[in-house]
């Protein structure tokens, strides 16, 4: 067992060396490509933050007053109750649940974030129509929650929300479209040196079924070679997609305020998801292509 | 040891490379197929160790038919058959040693086994010493031991060889024809498609002659005719 396994490893590592031009193209065009999935997801993730506060079908905030009491708070509260035929739901998020909501909207404004506190931070309700698409409706309800005392704004998810969703969603599948290419092209890069790989060594390969080697035996090597190339392609990808975050979060900290790109940044430890996200597919489509190859170009 | 029943193998329609062959081997001979080129001679060696299969008829070695015999189970038949070819097919960039341990190496042998059985191959076959050299610095003759002595170390009951004499001057080419029949004393059946006359009358085997595929002699202790 032991000695296949140093046999495989050698093998892999000399198919390495003696194919070493277009090894190099086919991890960088895997890298590539990896890459531009990672800042895809990135991207996403980064939109996401802007809307935040619009998760879970919110269509209306109704912003209160760091001051306001509990008297004015219950206000709010009876007055939502009683729009039931046009509000479905309202949930209130009090100060430890805006803060919350605060770090993500702040991401790249930390010394902006740590202004706001339990004190000054305001808390909202946060209001679900009956029906999503009747917002004109909803807007003239909300005529009502501005006047209350305590109540600091109103504000409405289509207002903010559809510029950022259409550009989230224009950067999305362009990168995403465009990244898929570039992966099938590394898998068919892979594909192709793996083919050439074989083709190099059909004279050992020969040898090797005239003595009795299994097929499998004479195809993990050149399989373990292809996956190779996908996760050292995952792996550079990695390290760029770092770089590219550590870049764009220091470079949007040196924004001016209110830039409008505070929370577009990946600080809460999800690069680190799209890393591991990366090697996976890097190492899929490094096996899916040599398994092809090695599949196909045995008879040699 | 080895069986054909009327076997017939054809590239294309035109092209038919052996036509209805039957013949027995059995354990321990040593057979010499003759023949002009393009007479059927290594095509009926590849059929025993299933790199083609016939059309028609039953090719059976060690008492299976492997003509219908599942891909899977080929590499162990193999491991049963040792090859040597003309061209000698060595792995240039590999050392003689190195060459030798690969057929032991890719079915799976442990290191000491490996460097237990390799030097004694290479002694039985003349190259004791010669382990570290690469094939481009041995002669045709050495090259064509190493060939041998790969397909003789894991020890196969039959040992094919498609004209392992052809390009080796007379001399050389007895000294590996001496070396084959040591192997085959071992009790390893050795079947050899061969043209040179001289060694087949040296040798007084059975001869098996086949002309544009058919075999028109089979004949024990023969000559070339």
């Amino acid at each position: 067992m032991l000695a296949r396994l140093r046999y495989t490893l050698r093998e892999t590592f000399d198919s390495f060396r003696r194919n070493a031009t277009l090894t190099l193209a086919a991890v960088i065009t895997a890298a590539i490509s990896l890459l531009g999935v990672g800042l895809t997801l990135l991207s996403q993730h980064a939109f996401d933050n802007l809307l935040a506060r619009w998760e879970g079908g919110v269509e209306m905030i109704v912003f209160m007053n760091p001051t306001a009491t509990s008297d004015q708070l219950q206000l709010v509260e009876d007055a939502l109750t009683a729009q039931s035929q046009f509000i479905a739901e309202s949930t209130y998020c009090d100060e430890q649940c805006s803060l919350t909501e605060a770090d993500r909207i702040f991401a790249g404004e930390p010394g902006v974030r740590d202004l706001l506190n339990e004190e000054n931070i305001l808390t909202q309700y946060k209001t679900v129509p009956t029906d999503e698409t009747d917002v004109e409706t909803l807007r003239l309800v909300s005529d009502a929650f501005s006047e209350l005392p305590g109540v600091y704004d109103v504000s409405f998810a289509e207002d903010q929300i559809s510029l950022i969703s259409q550009l989230q969603s224009f950067f999305g599948f362009r990168l995403l479209m465009l990244s898929v290419f570039l992966l099938l092209a590394a898998i068919l890069l892979i594909w192709n040196t793996i083919r050439t790989a074989i083709f190099a060594r059909r004279r050992e390969i020969e040898v090797m079924k005239l003595v009795g080697a299994t097929d499998w035996f004479i195809r993990i090597p050149f399989m373990l070679e292809g996956l190779l190339h996908g996760v050292i392609g995952g792996a550079l990808a990695s390290v760029g997609l770092w770089a590219w975050n550590t870049q764009w979060t220091n470079g949007v900290q040196s924004f001016p305020d209110n830039s409008g790109f505070s929370a577009l940044v990946v600080v809460d430890g999800y690069d680190k998801t799209v890393m591991l996200i990366m090697f996976v597919i890097g190492a899929l489509a490094g096996a899916i292509g040599s398994g092809i190859a090695a599949s196909r170009f045995l008879d040699v | 040891m080895i069986r054909l029943e009327n076997v017939t193998k054809s590239y294309s329609a035109d092209v038919v490379a052996v036509r209805d062959a039957s013949f027995d081997v059995a354990k321990g001979e040593f057979v010499f197929l003759v023949g002009p080129s393009g007479s059927g001679k290594s095509t009926l060696l590849r059929m025993l160790n299933r790199q083609d299969r016939p059309e028609r008829g039953a090719v059976w070695v060690a008492g299976r038919n492997i003509v219908d015999m599942p891909p899977g189970r080929v590499p162990h038949l193999r491991r049963n058959i040792g090859n040597i070819f003309q061209d000698y097919k060595l792995l240039l960039e590999k050392s003689v040693f190195e060459n030798v341990a690969f057929a032991q190496e890719v079915i799976g042998r442990p290191p000491h086994v490996i460097k237990q059985q390799v030097p004694a191959v290479l002694e039985l076959v003349g190259l004791a010493g010669k382990e570290d050299r690469l094939p481009s610095q041995l002669s045709g003759g050495e090259q064509q031991r190493v060939s041998v002595a790969r397909a003789f170390v894991n020890r196969p009951l039959i040992l094919l060889a498609d004209e392992p004499t052809g390009n080796l001057d007379p001399a050389t080419g007895e000294g590996i024809m001496r070396l084959l029949d040591r192997i085959n004393k071992t009790g390893t059946t050795v079947v050899m498609a061969t043209h040179d006359q001289r060694i087949v009358n040296t040798m007084r085997k059975r001869v098996i002659q086949l002309d544009r595929g058919v075999i028109v002699r089979d004949q024990a202790r023969g000559v070339y005719e």
